[in-house]
């Protein structure tokens, strides 16, 4: 039997131990067997929302949510057999229906007998734990599969790129494998060393100061950096340096980051190479274009001086034979004149042809100096009318006109910007012509003209008179180039030569179209004409 | 004696001015063929020229001529000189001259006139040509025309 004291002491045991339960952050719920609860603490009304008025007398499956109600009856089973539920971790509902994560540890309690009457349950409120363990979870699981990313990344840029640490002063910390396949030198070669291990010298010091400038500015530095190898090769990366800056904000130590880019560079160099190489050929193609311009225009000069030498000698030539021509001309008829029929008939007859050949002479030389004249740029070219100038030629032609009865016709004539006089001659030269070559019947002459489309103009001569052998078409033009005979034909064979030298120097060109016994049709084309 | 216009009975007074005595003789031959009486002097260059007419070096007593038949082309002073120391001068100026040359030129032709030559008469190639030059300018110059008595 227990003494007063221990009663006491009992008693305030209970007390205390009830106190304990009732402070308890955890809910500590009793309940029978059947569910019923029987205890409430103020842990359990603060998880589950009810009081312990509301609670108490109430079955526990108003805070089992309906997808966990076989729960219970396996759990009471449990303890009916008078095993503990440790650490059991479910949902359960609050008053206010919200679902919260528990933790329940449930036992058997009994009676003085030994007998279970009922349970005990103490249930923690897990949710936030419960939430913490999944973001630490998320977390661990984005931690891993962002080193893993870095992993993966690290493991494309080593195969792809060169990578090298430095300290600030320049010495290498950290070289990747690529660094050395590309630099042919070991990580332990390389470690340790300047990074100037590599300089090619192809770069001015410029270059990197201004590189080390940026970087220690903690700026990112960027460039293509020509790199000697350990065997003497050179190979060419485009370089990314980047400062990493300590907590003041300085930098600690620099990334390089860099792309082989030997075959760019060396694509570029050939092109540029190349670019060059065409430069050059250009250069020299101008050049010899240069100089061959200068050589025909010197050619051209030279050409222009000896054509105006020429012109000038056929002038002087065809100007000085008239006076020893002269000479013998007037002598021998001075002579034909006073002893005509005082000496025999030989000598007559020889005066006779001196006479004639002084005569014929006269005729060339007179007509060498015309056609040394002709297309010279006497006058500046005007607007002149064809009609003027064909009528210009007529009025020249008048007499040998009345003569043959010859009947002249033409077409509407444009107005060409040229030479008056000269195109006159022109018209006057292949009408004197028609006539003079005339069949047997009346000479009949058609003048026209046509446009070639353009600034251009076709004039035509066209007669009935004795037509020329195609065979002669090229030679009838040639200076003193004759068809006919003396007693045939009078002439020196300058018309033609004489026309075709103006319309050349015109910008033009002449032809004939002909059948014997048929006719003629002399053409030449005009450049500057109008309507 | 050939009849003269005018008042005087004397010969007229002719400095023919060639260097060719072909040309020469010929003209003195056309003016026998012409029939025309004139006193013909001649100079063979263009200095002997104006000394006949400054009445200089071998010609102090050389006549004032009436008329001047001048060669363009010409030994030491060409006919263009000639023909511009007369025009300039104010004693020589009034007697006609005439260029007569081969050259029928039409720059020789504006340049003498420009010059104050009387006319410009191409030499013709034949006799009958010379002649007739010859003939007209008698029948103008020497007969139709009244040239100036100093």
């Amino acid at each position: 039997m227990p003494d007063i004291a221990e009663l006491e002491s009992a008693a305030e045991v209970w007390e205390r131990l009830a106190a304990i339960v009732e402070s308890s952050d955890d809910a500590i719920i009793g309940k029978t067997l059947d569910g019923t609860i029987t205890a409430w603490n103020q842990g359990a009304a603060r998880i589950f929302g009810y009081s312990a008025a509301e609670a108490i007398g109430k079955s526990m499956g108003m805070l089992i949510p309906p997808e966990r109600a076989g729960e219970e009856p396996e759990i009471l089973a449990r303890i009916g057999r008078g095993e503990s539920v440790d650490h059991f971790e479910t949902l359960r509902v609050r008053k206010d229906g919200k679902l919260i994560d528990v933790s329940e540890t449930i036992s058997p309690i009994r009676d003085s007998s030994g007998a279970i009457v009922g349970a005990s349950k103490i249930a923690r409120d897990v949710t936030e734990r419960k939430l913490t363990e999944i973001a630490l979870k998320q977390s661990l699981a984005a931690s891993e599969s962002a080193l893993k990313e870095l992993a993966d990344l690290k493991f494309a840029l080593d195969q792809h790129a060169i990578v090298a640490i430095t300290n600030v002063q320049g010495t290498i910390t950290y070289v990747n494998d690529k660094f050395c396949a590309t630099s042919k030198y070991s990580k332990e070669e390389l470690i340790g060393q300047d990074h100037r291990i590599l300089n090619s010298g192809h770069h001015p010091k410029e270059f990197f100061q201004e590189m080390y400038r940026t970087i220690a500015g903690g700026k990112v530095w960027q460039g293509e950096i020509k790199n000697r190898a350990k065997d003497g090769s050179t190979y060419w990366v485009d370089s990314t340096i980047v400062p990493m800056l300590t907590a003041e904000g300085k930098p600690g130590q620099y990334i390089a980051i860099r792309f082989v880019i030997t075959e760019r560079k060396r694509a570029e160099e050939r092109l540029a190479a190349q670019a060059a190489e065409l430069q050059k050929t250009q250069d020299e193609l101008e050049i010899r274009v240069n100089e061959r311009t200068v050589d025909l225009a010197n050619a051209n000069k030279v050409l222009e001086s000896s054509n105006v030498e020429l012109q000038q000698f056929a002038y002087v030539a065809s100007h000085d034979l008239q006076e020893p021509l002269r000479m013998v001309a007037s002598y021998t008829q001075l002579l034909a004149k006073r002893y005509k029929g005082r000496l025999d008939s030989d000598a007559d007859e020889f005066i006779a042809f001196a006479v004639d050949g002084c005569n014929r002479m006269q005729g060339l030389i007179r007509d060498l100096l015309t056609y040394s004249r002709a297309g010279r740029n006497g006058e500046e070219p005007s607007e002149v009318s064809g009609d003027d100038a064909l009528q210009g030629a007529l009025t020249n032609l008048r007499i040998t006109i009345e003569q043959s009865g010859a009947v002249i016709t033409h077409g509407r004539l444009p107005s060409i910007t040229t030479d008056e006089t000269q195109l006159t001659q022109v018209f006057q030269n292949l009408i004197g012509n028609a006539i003079k070559y005339r069949s047997s019947e009346v000479p009949r002459v058609h003048v026209s003209a046509a446009n070639n489309g353009g600034n251009e103009w076709t004039f035509s001569v066209r007669d009935n008179g004795l037509g020329i052998d195609p065979q002669y078409f090229e030679k009838i033009f040639v200076i003193f180039q004759r068809l006919h005979g003396r007693q045939e034909f009078e002439g020196t064979g300058i018309g033609l030569a004489i026309c075709k030298k103006i319309v050349e120097r015109m910008g033009g060109k002449i032809w004939v179209e002909s059948q014997l016994e048929k006719g003629s049709t002399f053409y030449f084309t005009l450049p500057g004409g109008n309507n | 004696m050939t009849e003269f216009a005018g008042t005087h009975a004397e010969p007229i007074v002719v400095l023919l001015v060639e260097d060719s005595a072909g040309d020469v003789r010929l003209t003195k031959e056309a003016f026998k063929e012409a029939k025309i009486r004139i006193s013909l002097h001649v100079a063979t260059d263009g200095a002997e020229a104006m000394d006949f007419l400054n009445r200089a070096g071998n010609h102090t007593k050389a006549p004032r001529p009436d008329l001047i038949l001048l060669d363009l082309n010409l030994p030491k002073k060409n006919g263009r000189e000639v023909l511009e120391e007369i025009k300039m001068s104010s004693t020589l100026m009034s007697i006609p001259v005439f260029i007569l040359t081969t050259s029928s030129a039409d720059e020789d032709v504006l340049r003498s006139y420009r010059l104050h030559a009387n006319a410009f008469i191409t030499k013709p190639v034949g006799l009958d040509g010379f002649l007739q030059v010859v003939k007209s300018i008698d029948s103008f110059w020497l007969t139709v025309v009244r040239l100036p008595r100093e």
